[in-house]
């Protein structure tokens, strides 16, 4: 059982700074791969994500980057070159904070092509205010803004669990 | 050891022996004598001039073997002070295990007679290979080139840029060229097409495939670099 809400504030888009801090940062060449660890945190405009791990895959058909050098592409990831990403994987207990809405879960991945945001895990919080939904997983449509919060089907009830206090009722 | 002349009558003889020939056995004897004192130096005659050959043939080639493929160092000009060796624009160049080429040139070598192979360097240029594409070039003001270990310890602030458009500046830096590494434990700041990123703490390994930061990373991406996917694909992407 899902249900839907929406939430225009989740959002990773291309066209802003991004800073990313952490303990961290391993970038392997050869994988397009650079790994974030050690309490990782995100902002891009008020988009807040937190998590203890980040990894952030690149394209791989990269090798012939668009100024055409195999060595551009290759330093890739974080270091110069197109740094096209492919998708992003967090992990180890995930927050992600967007103005009023705030979203937790174990883990979660990012796909920057489809622009769609998926958080698992034991316990999944969204929370809008004084508005929360709980279930495993949340499906974010980056683009319409569109969530999406599937209930634990295998463990608990399946249900998912939505409290919505009277004075946002009012709100539009 | 000269060789006897083989004197048919035995004038040479020695005073002790009796004269030789007076009873027949002893003629049988002295023509014994005679005739392997010829065959040993008809012998020797072949014999020593080949071995003086070979040995002056082997000494010259297992010299040559001996030597150590010491490093090739130019150097312009060199003048000794006080104890220690001074060169001027020493020039050094290598191979790194993956058989990448790498240089160092420096303004300056100073070499302390004790430490022969310990070079202090001033003005360095080095181009250290990172990849079959990709190469560095690490400028300092002043470092410590180790000859046997191959490692370049340099000081104050350093500038490296790669081939492919990485600026990296350093407060300190410890260059293996050989294996193509660098490690550094001061504040790293690299400057990339679409990226910055600051860590006190960086090492390059494997031949500079995998690059590590730690101790405070802070990484920003500018807005042209993430070019997400779906830009490519024409699509906008949702305004916020």
């Amino acid at each position: 059982q899902s249900t839907q809400t929406n939430m225009s504030g989740l959002k990773l888009s291309g066209d802003k700074p991004i800073q990313i801090e952490s303990d961290k940062l391993e970038v392997r060449q050869d994988e397009n791969l650079a790994i974030f660890t050690g309490n990782v945190s995100v902002v891009q405009g008020p988009t807040l994500l937190k998590a203890g791990i980040l990894k952030v895959y690149y394209l791989k058909d990269q090798a012939a980057g668009k100024d055409g050098s195999k060595s551009a592409a290759m330093a890739g990831p974080a270091l110069g070159g197109s740094t096209n990403i492919d998708h992003l994987e967090v992990d180890g207990t995930v927050y992600l904070k967007s103005d009023d809405q705030v979203a937790t879960g174990d883990r979660g991945t990012f796909d920057m092509k489809s622009q769609v945001l998926v958080l698992t895990g034991s316990k999944v919080v969204l929370s809008q205010g004084d508005n929360i939904l709980t279930g495993c997983k949340l499906t974010v449509q980056m683009k319409s803004g569109l969530a999406n919060v599937d209930g634990c089907s295998k463990g608990g009830s399946g249900r998912v669990m939505m409290s919505i206090s009277p004075d946002s009722a009012k709100k539009p | 050891m000269l060789a006897r002349t083989t004197d048919p009558e035995g004038k040479d003889d020695i005073v002790v022996a009796p004269k030789r020939g007076e009873i027949p056995s002893e003629r049988a004897v002295a023509f014994d004598n005679a005739q392997r004192h010829s065959r040993r130096v008809r012998f020797l005659k072949l014999a020593l001039p080949t071995l003086a050959a070979i040995i002056a043939i082997a000494f010259p080639v297992y010299s040559y073997l001996k030597t150590p493929p010491a490093v090739p160092v130019q150097a312009d000009g060199s003048a000794f002070s006080n104890g220690k060796l001074v060169m001027a624009n020493p020039k050094l160049e290598g191979f790194t295990k993956q058989n990448l080429p790498y240089s160092m040139k420096a303004l300056r070598a100073i070499q302390d007679v004790s430490k022969e192979s310990i070079i202090g360097l001033e003005g360095i240029d080095a181009k250290l290979p990172l990849d079959k594409d990709t190469s560095a070039t690490v400028g300092a003001s002043q470092g410590v080139y180790n000859r046997d270990a191959n490692t370049l310890e340099l000081a104050k602030d350093i500038t490296m840029t790669t081939t492919s458009g990485m600026v990296v500046k350093l407060k300190s830096a410890f260059l293996d060229m050989a294996k193509g590494n660098m490690k550094t434990n001061d504040p790293v700041d690299i400057v990339t097409r679409g990226s910055h990123i600051q860590s006190d703490s960086m090492s390059v390994e494997d031949g500079g495939k995998v690059l590590v930061f730690e101790k405070r990373v802070r990484v920003n991406l500018e807005p042209g670099a993430l070019k997400t996917a779906s830009d490519k694909s024409g699509e906008p992407n949702a305004a916020q």
